[in-house]
């Protein structure tokens, strides 16, 4: 990397042209003017791009019959009309001045700014005018490599951080499905409830868990898209792996109590269960729906949970158990996703089909904004209304029958009556 | 902006309830009918065949305000329908009335119907007549509805009618004219109507206004909103249909919604046009959703809407007061208003 291009001079700076009506600058004039045209002189009505705040105020008056009061876009004290900007042209000079002091100043800050940073000799070595690009760049550049690596790590950890805090939130919903499994579950307990403990007690492998597992999985299934969080958060620290695994284990016991069986369930199984749980398909099988993969992915998710709860580091240690779960994570996020519409669908269904959906879009487009109808009687047609108005009562007569109508029968009836 | 548009003479003298055009292409015939008791027949172009301002060839004096009239097989036919109750067929060269039916209430709207040879009139009596136009008119068939209807429109196969309640009937005319030709006089016949539907809009049905290509109609109701819907029963097509609002100003933070009283869709390019309350009249693409163009408000109410069979006018009926019912209407604000469109001012944009 050879010489750094430094930021443009003060001249430069200086030297470009800027907008009038919003101060900002520009590298070239017919960009200054194209700017605006598109954004100060650009009639609302027919998009018609002048030149000047005059010409978008006569066209105004001519074409539309509307008076123009001020630019549109402009900052406050500049949307006068009485100052005719064409470019750069125009701009009365005190405000020149105040424009160019401005930008000296920012200039000054910027550059007491970047010594600050980069330790860098004032721009003394190339002049007083920081004009010339010079050769410092080298150690900044260094600094602000191990700089970024931190601030990336950090910054990293915090959005894993708020991407397991998010979704452990996202759960909430969640569990209003799990409430709903549980009673599920509550249904055919003595099979599911019986299968829970066996497999615990009967080993602190994962295959036994397979048939908890499955139950788990349901629980978790409407959270199915919410398993990607943790895919993602798997990329940031590989290092971490070992950490984790002896994290949950102590927190198992914890959980295990306080916590619904499904959930204490997930941490031994994503620990040791991972190669094993092929096998133990057969078990899961009693829930015909759920892939075998669906077991795990909830596992991770889960445990992850229980760190967020546990504590921050936890929490980011469970991250590489996704990593080894990963392709299962998503496969079974998939396959989640498959599985619940199914499930999904029949429930569903009929709600669509069932009415004509005819005016559901119409009461969502209905927001509380006030309204007043013009014409508010939703029973009666004007027309029908305005057949009772006394002036074009019609009472009928003995002679409509099919028949030729003489023209003088069809004299107004109103005498008659 | 050269103006291409000019206003009728002598319009009628009181709100006007329906105008329509010949619907021969190259015609320039306007029958206009109104609260005054007359039927209006106008003809734009001059002795020199120039398009201008019209003159009125015509008037036909009815017993009671007419409500409702249509052109029949050619244009020197009508049909009218009216407060009197009567159903009328107006032979425009001898000047020829004839009542064909008698409902027992006001005739809201009647239509005819090319491809069938049929006339259908809907009446506040909650009944259609359907009348075979043959040599001689036969006695109507009594087709009984849910409700009072409020508008009627008909495309080439189907005829739609909107009622009071939101119900929204639509017949296939085929069976219709074949009940018809079997009708006795004064017996009520039960059809049953090809599709029933309730109105997607939440108010009062204004009007309704069948596609020139037989796929569906847009619905308009007192609550400044537009529905667009197919008549293909499919999922598919239904989840095609939709809403909008129109037709409303916002004053003080109070959205002011105007009924829309007339749509009417182009014969050529199957765009429709909207006119409401407010004066307002715009023109829709319904298939790209889109707004094409608006005109500017015109000083009162716009009362119906119809462009002419080579779609290259659209004639503009303004009313005052016709929403409420006011007392007096005064002098000059009955007009009506014809606008010469540009080739492609009523063309859809297309998609985007």
């Amino acid at each position: 990397m050879g010489k750094k291009r430094r930021g443009p001079s003060l001249e430069e700076l200086l030297a470009r042209p800027w907008c009038y009506y919003c101060e900002r600058d520009f590298d070239d004039l017919k960009i200054l003017i194209s700017h605006q045209k598109a954004k100060h002189f650009k009639c609302e009505r027919c998009g018609r791009r002048l030149n000047t705040a005059g010409g978008l105020s006569v066209h105004m008056s001519q074409v539309h019959k509307e008076q123009l009061s001020t630019v549109d876009n402009a900052l406050p004290n500049r949307s006068s009309l009485d100052v005719e900007i064409f470019g750069m042209e125009g701009v009365p000079e005190d405000i020149i001045q105040g424009h160019n002091q401005r930008v000296a100043t920012q200039f000054q800050q910027a550059e007491v700014e970047r010594q600050a940073v980069t330790g860098n000799p004032p721009a003394g070595q190339g002049g007083a005018t920081p004009g010339g690009g010079q050769q410092p760049a080298k150690r900044p550049k260094l600094e602000n490599v191990s700089d970024l690596k931190k601030r990336l790590a950090e910054h990293k950890a915090k959005k894993a951080e708020a991407l397991a805090g998010g979704s452990s939130g996202d759960v909430t919903p969640v569990g209003a499905g799990q409430t709903t499994s549980i009673g599920f579950n509550a249904s055919n307990p003595p099979a599911q409830q019986f299968s829970y403990p066996q497999p615990y007690t009967g080993a602190a492998a994962g295959s036994p868990y397979q048939s908890t597992a499955s139950p788990v999985y349901q629980n978790f299934l409407p959270g199915g898209p919410q398993q990607y969080p943790s895919s993602t958060q798997y990329t940031s620290p590989s290092t971490y792996s070992p950490q984790p695994y002896t994290a949950p284990t102590p927190g198992q016991p914890i959980g295990y109590p306080s916590q619904p069986p499904s959930q204490t369930n997930t941490p031994p199984q994503t620990a040791t269960g991972l190669p094993q749980r092929p096998p133990s398909l057969p078990s899961a099988s009693t829930l015909p729906q759920r892939p075998v993969m669906g077991a795990p992915p909830v596992n991770a998710f889960q445990m992850q949970q229980m760190h967020m709860g546990q504590g921050g580091p936890n929490g980011e240690g469970t991250t590489p158990f996704a990593t080894s779960v990963d392709d299962l994570i998503s496969g079974a996020a998939r396959a989640a996703d498959q599985a619940a519409a199914p499930a999904a669908t029949p429930a569903s269904a009929p709600a669509p089909s069932k009415p004509e959906a005819t005016d559901e879009k119409t009461t969502k487009k209905d927001k509380a904004k006030q309204t007043r109808l013009v014409y508010a009687d939703n029973e009666t047609s004007p027309e029908e209304k305005m057949a009772r108005l006394s002036r074009y009562a019609y009472v009928p007569q003995e002679e409509t029958v099919l028949a030729e109508v003489p023209a003088a029968v069809t004299a107004p009836n109103d005498t008659s009556m | 902006m050269a103006t291409n548009q000019f206003t009728l003479a002598s319009p009628p003298t009181d709100a006007i309830s329906a105008l329509k055009f010949s619907p021969e292409p190259e015609s320039t015939r306007v029958v206009v009918s109104s609260w005054d008791k007359n039927i209006y027949l106008y003809e734009l172009r001059d002795e020199n065949g120039n398009i201008g301002e019209g003159k009125l060839l015509q008037k036909f004096e009815h017993r009671a305000p007419v409500l409702d009239v249509c052109f029949g097989a050619n244009e020197d036919e009508i049909y009218t329908a009216g407060l009197d109750w009567d159903v009328r067929r107006i032979d425009l060269t001898s000047s020829t009335q004839t009542v064909i039916s008698s409902h027992d209430a006001g005739v809201r709207s009647v239509v005819y119907s090319k491809e069938h040879n049929i006339v259908v009139s809907a009446s506040w009596d909650s009944t259609l007549h359907v009348h075979i136009i043959g040599e001689n008119i036969s006695a109507p068939a009594i087709v009984p509805l849910p409700s009072k209807p409020f508008s009627m429109s008909l495309s080439p196969t189907k005829l739609v009618v909107a009622m009071a309640s939101r119900s929204l009937h639509i017949y296939d005319l085929k069976a219709l004219a074949m009940l018809g030709s079997q009708a006795e006089a004064g017996k009520k016949l039960e059809v049953e109507p090809w599709q029933r539907r309730e109105s997607s809009l939440k108010f009062m049905t204004r009007s309704v206004a069948c596609m020139p290509d037989d796929a569906g109609y847009a619905s308009s109701s007192i609550e400044g909103r537009v529905a667009v819907e197919w008549f293909d029963p499919s999922a598919e097509s239904q989840a095609r249909k939709y809403a909008f609002k129109c037709h409303r100003q916002t004053a003080d933070d109070v959205d002011v919604v105007y009924p829309v009283n007339a749509l009417a869709f182009h014969p050529v390019f199957g765009t429709f046009a909207s006119g409401g309350g407010d004066g307002v009249v715009a023109l829709w693409d319904g298939i790209a959703k889109r707004r094409i163009r608006q005109y500017q408000k015109y000083p009162s109410s716009v009362a119906a809407l119809c462009f002419s069979g080579n779609g290259k006018y659209l004639a503009i009926a303004i009313s005052p007061g016709f929403e409420d019912g006011k007392d007096e209407v005064a002098e000059g604000t009955v007009r009506i208003f014809v606008r010469e469109l540009g080739p492609t001012e009523a063309r859809g944009k297309g998609p985007k």
